[in-house]
């Protein structure tokens, strides 16, 4: 089910762009968590948007990268010529995919965590408004309750762009249809964004972007709606996920 | 010995007569098994569908009575794949590369894969990216052979070697083949399949044409003796007059093709006396005489 060799290939082939991008959201997280200027900024522009457009950038490139780019070029053929299932191939892929993701959203959370103990910042601050009559401090449940939130919209997202590199075998369609459905998402989630800041009509957009699944004003109000909106990305991902195998499984490969 | 690979009324059209069509053959254990063709004649399609890369419209193929779409993996244990394009995966250097596939493959003694470094003369420290055709092409070689496996399903695999390299990748196969293993190449250099191969198929626009058996077409084939005259009047006098078949004449250029195919040279030396001759070439049965005469049989 899992190869452990193929698993160490597809690090030696992204790590650079994993590295970059994980390294670009920490120094971003830092800068809005630390800065006063950036600290009420940081959910509605860094976890509002960045953790949704730096991963986005990543599972696009990444995703196209661990099958259809392969059987595009055809070094498929090389793993498929040793005694390794395509469920295998599809799965430990998946495996990667997912698990570069959390560690990346782990990474930020450790930056996060560490820079919220030495200088914590209040909810108010934290929610965009130092004057909302709010209580308390911005706490490491909440902060680790975002992130989890974020990443399983981005792993939904990433489900997505890694079906669309399981069904075709070329990656012009793979990253084209990935890129518009990445594209959409975060476009639509700015839009909303907008929306929610007081711009009638853009509101709607809510409902055209996945993101929207990912409620972060529900942790910061310690309320539990942000649990059940979670089923989404889940079932999505899960779904995504078992299209792209299922397709990669069956079809014709041009090796 | 057994059938190891046995194709059975194989059928894959990809439309505007591209594809295979009705393909039927079958290999024995310790067989080396040529494929020939033009390209685009349906070489590398015939060998997806061994590796199960592609499933066939119709019909069946199987390794080791195993269906080549749904046991492709147990079936990779025991065969090793050169594929016609050379792509590698994107891991930096030779080594790593080979490093990764010995891990995909299960394999952990490294020697034979140093002693096929050394035998084809790659660096493998150099990336990827930047080795040459053949460098890479020797890579891939090497990544096939290294696991020993009974099964190897080469596709072109000189393709970009230079001759010397060529002559290396000829013992390769042959001492492969002492060891037992079954070998299907397909290949249109026909030095290396004259060299290596125990039958040949011919195929032309995904039909196969005919499969001939090296022995016995050696054997059976006529020679044929190009010989040319000193003048037009003679070369027209012998052509008219021999007993033996013309293949071929060309009374400006002075000369004729005579086929010989019943140990009659000596006749054919006494018929010669009679006129003046300039020289006498001898052209031996080849595959690629054979070849030729086949797709000229088709058109």
């Amino acid at each position: 089910m899992f190869s452990l060799p193929l698993f160490k290939q597809s690090i030696r082939s992204n790590w650079v762009l994993w590295s970059s991008i994980t390294g670009v959201m920490s120094v971003l997280c830092a800068q809005f968590a630390g800065l006063e200027m950036t600290q009420s900024l940081l959910f509605t522009i860094f976890y509002g948007m960045m953790t949704v457009i730096l991963p986005g950038i990543y599972v696009l490139v990444t995703s196209n990268k661990l099958i259809s780019g392969q059987v595009d070029r055809g070094s498929m053929a090389y793993i498929l010529s040793t005694p390794i299932k395509r469920t295998t191939v599809v799965f430990t892929q998946m495996v990667f995919l997912i698990g570069s993701l959390a560690a990346m959203f782990g990474i930020m959370t450790l930056v996060h965590l560490g820079i919220n103990a030495a200088s914590p910042i209040t909810l108010a601050t934290a929610m965009g408004n130092g004057e909302l009559p709010v209580q308390g401090d911005l706490t490491s449940k909440m902060i680790l309750e975002v992130n989890l939130s974020s990443l399983l919209v981005c792993i939904a997202l990433a489900a997505v762009c890694f079906m669309f590199s399981g069904i075709f075998s070329s990656s012009k369609y793979s990253i084209g249809l990935s890129g518009t459905w990445v594209g959409v998402s975060i476009l639509a989630n700015m839009l909303a964004m907008f929306g929610r800041l007081g711009v009638k009509g853009l509101d709607n957009f809510k409902y055209m972007t996945i993101c929207s699944f990912y409620d972060q004003n529900s942790v910061l109000n310690s309320g539990n709606e942000w649990i059940q909106k979670l089923i989404w990305p889940v079932l999505i991902a899960a779904a995504a996920f078992t299209v792209g195998t299922v397709v990669f499984k069956k079809k014709d490969l041009p090796l | 010995m057994p059938d190891i690979i046995k194709v059975k009324d194989m059928t894959k059209d990809y439309g505007g007569g591209n594809g295979i069509f009705n393909m039927d053959f079958s290999v024995k254990q310790g067989e080396v098994f040529g494929i020939v063709g033009t390209n685009g004649s349906g070489k590398t399609t015939t060998l997806r569908h061994l590796m199960g890369f592609i499933s066939p419209d119709s019909g069946s193929c199987s390794i080791m009575g195993m269906d080549c779409r749904e046991k492709s993996a147990e079936i990779m244990k025991k065969v090793g794949y050169v594929p016609g394009e050379i792509d590698f995966p994107d891991v930096g250097s030779g080594i790593s590369f080979l490093k990764i596939q010995a891990g995909l493959m299960g394999l952990r003694d490294f020697s034979r894969t140093d002693r096929l470094i050394d035998m084809f003369k790659i660096d493998v420290s150099a990336p990827l990216k930047r080795m040459s055709k053949g460098m890479k092409q020797k890579t891939a070689l090497v990544c096939a052979f290294m696991g020993s496996p009974d099964i190897y399903l080469l596709d072109e695999p000189s393709t970009g070697l230079d001759p010397l390299m060529r002559d290396t990748l000829i013992e390769l196969i042959l001492e492969e083949k002492k060891r037992g293993a079954t070998v299907v190449m397909s290949s249109h250099i026909f030095k290396e399949i004259d060299d290596t191969c125990d039958r040949v198929m011919f195929i032309e626009n995904g039909r196969r044409l005919d499969i001939v058996d090296k022995a016995k077409y050696e054997a059976e084939t006529p020679g044929i003796y190009r010989i040319g005259f000193m003048s037009q009047e003679d070369c027209e006098r012998f052509v008219d007059s021999t007993s033996f078949r013309i293949s071929r004449s060309n009374i400006q250029c002075r000369h004729a093709d005579l086929v010989e195919d019943s140990g009659r040279v000596s006749e054919m030396m006494s018929e010669l006396s009679d006129f003046r001759i300039r020289y006498m070439k001898y052209r031996p049965a080849t595959l690629e005489t054979l070849c030729s005469s086949e797709l000229s049989s088709v058109k």
